[in-house]
């Protein structure tokens, strides 16, 4: 059969490409350290998922061939601070595919995003290493040796915009006063949208999820921002900041974890939208992706099962 | 209702694209082999016997059932063989098969009776009866006996003819179209007139414009309206086509009778024509051949039970390793090799040259939902397929499995590859059967519970009855004693009176 369509394979090497943009963008600002992040999580969830398979026995390399294992490393890499230690990826990754994963049977058959799994359990296991992000551009070698541990990051690192915001206002500081300004978290935001954009392009992402997870931020936020401007930020700083567009593109869409019906999909996205606002302001993380999506995987069958399409000659 | 578009489907290229569609009258076969088995009802009984000589025409084996019609010897000539054949079907079942061989002379054999030329004159029932003596079935690949459809679409009030070629690469109707446009016109007359529907509407993708303008050229009957759809894969589905015609729906597990439509591929409506107007019984019909194989694909007018090797002489054919796949490229099925004779139902032949791995590898299903999108009848093909998978038959159903078309478009896009149908129609399967083991466990149930009642009832019977006899027996012992009573009280009587008469004889 002459199929244009695209296989599972060629899916998974699209998305990953399509991250080029966000990821160069963070490299321009902070260095290749992410670099070095994304190949120790790619080796390790290689290893990972080989080592799993064979327990399974089942067959090794057409499931590595895939890239989604890849792709769930990548994500995760690209998630946490850059200069966190070596430890930490590998631990998460693992964890990532082990049980976000494999232990559920493997590609298709997991509940929960694998890489939003490993974020979690990162940032609730390794709370310090999980918020020092770098404060400024950091070399290659400088990287190394943070990410081996052979040198201090002491006055290297700082708090994401998010974070500094809500422990400005947490110090009785009003929105006005604050700078809300980040060049760098606009750029990598603009990033990933361009490749998300691709992605809808291409079509191998629907546009229901991140259409209405940008909806979902900007209700929610403009509705808060309406209520108090001296507490609460604007959509738009929620829109530049934190992982908001890598969440609107290429976590919320992981199509296994996601709801599948065209209107299941619009409220799923929609509610990790608002969940994502709600945990950043009221919340206690620095930033709220990873719970957000957790949240709404679990609602999925639900949602799936309420919002089933009319189908043809029945009522 | 301008624009007759629908949701889902798939917008497919022709694998085998070509300018050329004429029909071409390929000369008489050597030998036919007609299955008896049709697609669906009874398989049909031989009443010729080996050695016999047969004429073109007649009918050689028959059978009564609604759901079955008469198979027609296509050639003139000596019947050689009755026996199995594999049957051009997914299981590759043996099926019986009648073998004749040609006497190159093609005598036909007198099908004038129940003539039915001056159609207008005849009864409704007449034409039925025709079409069914004439052995017509559903063209387009149904296999649906005609005459039964016909007749369920009594006092409909549309005719829809089918001429949309359901899959891309056949072009069996459109070549059918070009050869005899006022043979469709007319059959719908006859169609008309059968059904009394108000108005026919004659449906064509807007990829063959050279028979819409021939068909609009011939029509002059302001009954019968010719309609341009667009070219979109499941078009040509009954459900779809209704629903994109009308914009009536057909209710789940109802038929296009249900609502008052008859729907026939154009095929059988010039079947219907040359049965009722000419006396022709269905012995051919056209063929698309085509494929990599074939280089420049053909469309033959072929007579029933030729070979596909027969077939195939007569286009540019290279041998070699090949796929062949009957009935098309989505819901079609895979065949091995070419030894299969043409039925009533073939609408094309599909040869493939073989590509090694041209078949990718099956992976998991990603839950990406692409299927959801192009499903022309708003089904979840996914949660069809994880509950199929998982033989969860009853979610399945709750999930609409009965609805699905098999057309085949969430296996086309399916990214992981998943022979998607193939599930469903195992599920089907699955389902069929728990439904037939229900109708056998309740008559069973039915059969235990009436015996046990029986034997309750035999038992109680008899206890009445005995109870009945004893009564009466007690009755008429009670009775006796009475009666022995008054004997022995007259005897008392009679023996005083006797010892009194003494006495007084005495006295």
């Amino acid at each position: 059969m002459n199929n244009k369509h695209l296989n599972t394979n060629q899916i998974m090497r699209q998305v990953i490409f399509a991250l080029i943009l966000g990821i160069t963008a963070q490299v321009y600002f902070f260095g290749p350290s992410v670099i070095i992040q994304i190949i120790l999580a790619s080796a390790t969830a290689v290893v990972a998922e080989a080592i799993f398979l064979r327990f399974r026995e089942s067959r090794i390399m057409p499931a590595i061939m895939d890239g989604s294992a890849i792709l769930t490393a990548i994500l995760l890499a690209i998630s946490i601070p850059s200069i966190a230690p070596w430890w930490v990826i590998v631990l998460g990754v693992l964890f990532a595919i082990i049980f976000g994963k494999q232990i559920f049977g493997g590609l298709g058959n997991n509940p929960f995003n694998p890489a939003m799994l490993g974020y979690a359990f990162l940032l609730i296991s390794y709370p310090v290493q999980m918020t020092q992000w770098p404060g400024e551009f950091i070399s290659f070698a400088q990287g190394m040796d943070i990410i081996l541990g052979t040198q201090n990051i002491d006055g290297l690192t700082g708090a994401t915009r998010l974070d500094d915001v809500k422990t400005q206002l947490m110090l009785g500081l009003q929105v006005q006063d604050i700078n809300l300004e980040s060049v760098s978290q606009l750029w990598i935001n603009v990033g990933f949208l361009l490749g998300g954009i691709y992605l809808l392009f291409r079509r191998i992402i629907f546009w229901q999820i991140p259409f209405s997870l940008l909806i979902g931020i900007a209700l929610m936020s403009a509705v808060l921002f309406l209520l108090d401007r001296g507490q609460f930020a604007s959509p738009y700083f929620h829109f530049v900041n934190g992982a908001t567009m890598l969440a609107a593109f290429f976590i919320a869409t992981d199509p296994v974890s996601a709801s599948t019906t065209p209107r299941g999909r619009f409220i799923y996205g929609f509610f990790i939208g608002v969940l994502i606002v709600i945990i950043r302001v009221f919340g206690g993380y620095p930033d709220a992706v990873a719970f957000a999506v957790l949240l709404m995987n679990i609602a999925v069958p639900l949602i799936d099962f309420y919002t089933q399409p009319k189908v043809y000659g029945n009522d | 209702m301008s624009n007759f578009a629908f949701k889902g489907g798939l917008k497919l290229e022709n694998p085998y694209p070509t300018n050329e569609i004429d029909l071409i009258r390929i000369p008489l076969p050597k030998k036919v082999v007609l299955p008896m088995q049709q697609r669906i009802g009874e398989q049909a009984k031989p009443i010729v016997s080996v050695g016999e000589h047969v004429l073109t025409g007649q009918i050689i084996a028959t059978i009564d059932d609604d759901l079955c019609a008469p198979v027609h010897a296509s050639i003139s000539g000596t019947v050689v063989a009755i026996d199995e054949h594999v049957h051009a079907h997914k299981s590759g079942l043996k099926g019986l098969c009648v073998t004749i061989e040609s006497d190159g002379k093609d005598n036909w054999v007198d099908t004038s009776i129940g003539c039915t030329e001056q159609y207008e004159l005849c009864t409704p029932e007449t034409i039925y009866n025709k079409i069914r003596v004439s052995g017509i079935v559903g063209m387009g690949g149904a296999g649906f006996p005609t005459h039964t459809k016909v007749r369920l679409a009594e006092g409909c009030h549309t005719l829809i003819v089918n001429a949309t070629e359901c899959e891309p690469g056949i072009t069996c109707d459109a070549s059918l179209m070009l050869a005899y446009p006022t043979k469709v016109i007319r059959g719908a007359e006859v169609l008309l007139h059968v059904t009394g529907a108000e108005r026919a509407i004659i449906a064509i993708e807007d990829d063959k414009p050279e028979a819409i303008t021939l068909l609009k050229k011939y029509c002059k009957n302001d009954r019968i309206i010719i309609e341009e759809i667009p070219t979109k894969y499941t078009s040509g589905s009954e459900k779809i086509l209704v629903k994109s015609l009308l914009g009536i729906e057909i209710p789940s597990g109802k038929f296009a009778s249900d609502v008052d439509v008859l729907c026939l591929n154009v095929g059988t409506v010039v079947a219907i024509f040359d049965a009722v107007v000419e006396n022709r019984p269905l012995i051919s019909r056209a063929v698309t051949v085509a494929g990599t194989a074939v280089k420049v694909p053909k469309n033959l007018q072929v007579r029933l039970g030729a070979s596909y090797d027969y077939l195939l002489g007569f286009t540019d054919y290279q041998t070699g390793r090949h796929k062949v796949t009957m009935a098309g490229m989505m819901m079609g099925i895979e065949l091995q090799g070419t030894d299969y004779s043409v039925s009533k139902n073939t609408n094309c032949i599909f040869v493939d040259i073989d590509e090694k791995n041209s078949t990718e590898v099956v992976k998991e299903c990603i839950r990406c939902g692409i299927c959801n999108t192009v499903c022309p009848v708003g089904l979840l093909p996914q949660q069809l397929y994880w509950y199929s998978k998982a033989k969860n038959i009853e979610k399945a159903l709750e999930y609409n499995l009965v609805d699905c078309i098999e057309c085949g478009c969430c296996s086309y896009v399916c990214p992981s590859r998943l022979p998607l149908i193939d599930y469903y129609q195992f599920s089907k399967a699955l389902h069929r059967q728990q439904v037939k083991d229900k109708v056998q466990t309740d008559k069973a149930r039915n059969r235990f519970e009436f015996r046990e009642m029986r034997l309750e009832r035999n038992k109680r019977e008899r206890t009445e009855m005995m109870e009945a006899k004893k009564r009466e027996l007690k009755e008429k012992m009670a009775k006796d004693k009475t009666q022995k009573n008054i004997i022995e009280e007259a005897v008392k009587r009679v023996s005083s009176s006797k010892v009194n008469n003494k006495v007084e004889d005495e006295q």
